[in-house]
């Protein structure tokens, strides 16, 4: 049912938004973890800012970044002298995924730091915990289900990032090409049958991630609870 | 140039949406391939102002034209950059074979951006770039054609690693203009429009695949006679000039 290539490339997707997902999970957290204690002047622009992703078009966003990063683009040169290419590489689309999802993993996370009983923190410091003490022990266990799902969120959505990848990383067989571009390729090409399969692993994917989340979260709360 | 007439077109886009169903005559809409956006658009405005007719445009690469004929979309006139899409919708019975005219050829250009330090010559010098663009070269007909010329020189097993697929020879263009990519093949006519790139060789008549541009009207059209109508006007004299003056080659009856 799968083409040559297919499975490779269904396995690069996933590869790609893993990895996206990691690399957002340290500064998506402390970014939310900032916005749910952050009280200060600005708040609401930082706020503003870091969910623009969220609500341009993704081909406004491919743009921006496309800009930035061609060659003659600002961090393009400066990369170019590095010897680091990153238009139309696997390093694109991990970068458009990861900048298209990391709003998800923060207004997840932030919720979820806000749900948090600051009581419950300031008993701890009274208690002798250092303020790294107290966010491991007492915020993340608290926040880690919101955390786990905005998680679960950024990577469904890295797995079906097109426009802004399209843009910067271009849609080449065998090397940038992602599940959502190898079915808009093969719908441009007449293969329906082709297009209609990888359909049909998307939904599957999709289904084990949030399958799996629910069923880690359930788990994990009621252990907590016992 | 290219900005500042997207900015007018959207302008006349929203104001057209404004407006109550304008008295017009009849509407024709005709799929043509990209690479003749410029030409069909002058013609267009010369027919428009004898015929009292609207035309609507929708360019793009011709499988996806074809494509969207086959599903179904509005259209009168589809302008195939090759003989693959055309003969496709004739299998299908979407074109009449008897009503099908071959009109044009053209002839395939290697481009570089304009600020390019790469000494391109000929097809061999290809292999030194890092990236080459060309329209998709599974189905869209510039690739096709690109593909079969550089299959037919022995080249293509050594350059497809460096090929970066585009929707349509326009966005190869675009590709090259803004060096993202370091080469690309465009058709003739696309290379000449375009002050930010250079061609760095063309393809010799004879030596590149024979380029055929036909044009029909669709047999599901519901404006048969307009349809017919226009693809008069389409191999007329103005027109055949027109196109000519944009560098294809006429090849209408020969």
């Amino acid at each position: 049912m799968l083409a040559a290539g297919d499975v490779e490339m269904v396995l690069f997707t996933i590869q790609i938004a893993l990895l996206g997902t990691a690399l957002n999970l340290v500064p998506g957290t402390a970014a939310a973890l900032f916005l749910a204690r952050y009280r200060g002047p600005g708040k609401e622009a930082i706020e503003t800012v870091l969910s623009l992703p969220l609500v341009l078009p993704p081909t406004a966003v491919g743009i921006l970044l496309l800009r930035a990063l061609a060659r003659r683009g600002l961090l393009g040169t400066l990369l170019g002298d590095l010897g680091i290419e990153i238009v139309f590489t696997w390093k694109a689309v991990l970068l458009a995924t990861m900048v298209m999802s990391f709003p998800l993993l923060v207004r997840s996370a932030r919720t979820a730091f806000e749900e948090v009983d600051p009581r419950l923190v300031g008993i701890a410091r009274t208690l002798g915990c250092g303020p790294a003490r107290a966010f491991f022990r007492v915020t993340l266990p608290l926040a880690w289900r919101g955390i786990l799902a905005g998680s679960v969120l950024a990577f469904s959505r890295a797995l079906g990032e097109f426009g802004a990848t399209v843009m910067v990383a271009g849609n080449i067989p065998g090397r940038t090409q992602t599940l959502p571009l190898a079915i808009f390729h093969y719908d441009q090409i007449g293969r329906d049958d082709r297009a209609l399969a990888l359909v049909g692993v998307t939904v599957v994917l999709a289904f084990v991630a949030l399958w799996s989340a629910e069923l880690v979260s359930r788990r994990r709360s009621g252990r907590t609870a016992a | 140039m290219r900005g500042m007439n997207a900015g007018i077109r959207a302008i006349a886009l929203g104001l057209t949406l404004l407006l109550p169903g304008r008295a017009v005559a009849e509407e024709v809409v005709i799929l043509a391939a990209t690479s003749l956006t410029d030409a069909l658009r002058e013609i267009g405005e010369g027919y428009e102002a004898t015929s009292g007719n609207h035309l609507t445009f929708n360019f793009g690469a011709s499988n996806d034209l074809a494509r969207q004929i086959r599903a179904g979309a509005p259209a009168d006139v589809f302008f195939s950059a090759d003989l693959a899409q055309m003969e496709g919708l004739e299998r299908e019975g979407l074109v009449r074979r008897a009503d099908r005219l071959d009109v044009l050829s053209n002839l395939l250009s290697a481009i570089v951006p304009v600020g390019s330090t790469l000494d391109i010559r000929g097809p061999r010098d290809l292999l030194e770039v890092k990236y080459l663009a060309l329209a998709s070269p599974e189905a869209v007909p510039a690739g096709v054609y690109a593909k079969r010329y550089l299959e037919s020189i022995g080249l293509w097993d050594d350059i497809k690693a460096k090929v970066v697929p585009t929707l349509d020879v326009r966005a190869t263009l675009a590709a090259v203009e803004a060096g993202h990519a370091d080469a690309g093949i465009v058709y003739r006519t696309d290379a000449a429009l375009s002050k930010r790139v250079r061609t760095a060789f063309d393809v010799p008549r004879g030596q590149g695949p024979p380029i055929v541009y036909p044009l029909a009207p669709i047999a599901t059209s519901k404006r048969g006679e307009a349809a017919a109508a226009v693809v008069r006007y389409l191999v007329g004299p103005e027109a055949l000039a027109v196109y000519q003056r944009f560098g294809f080659l006429v090849i209408l009856g020969r």
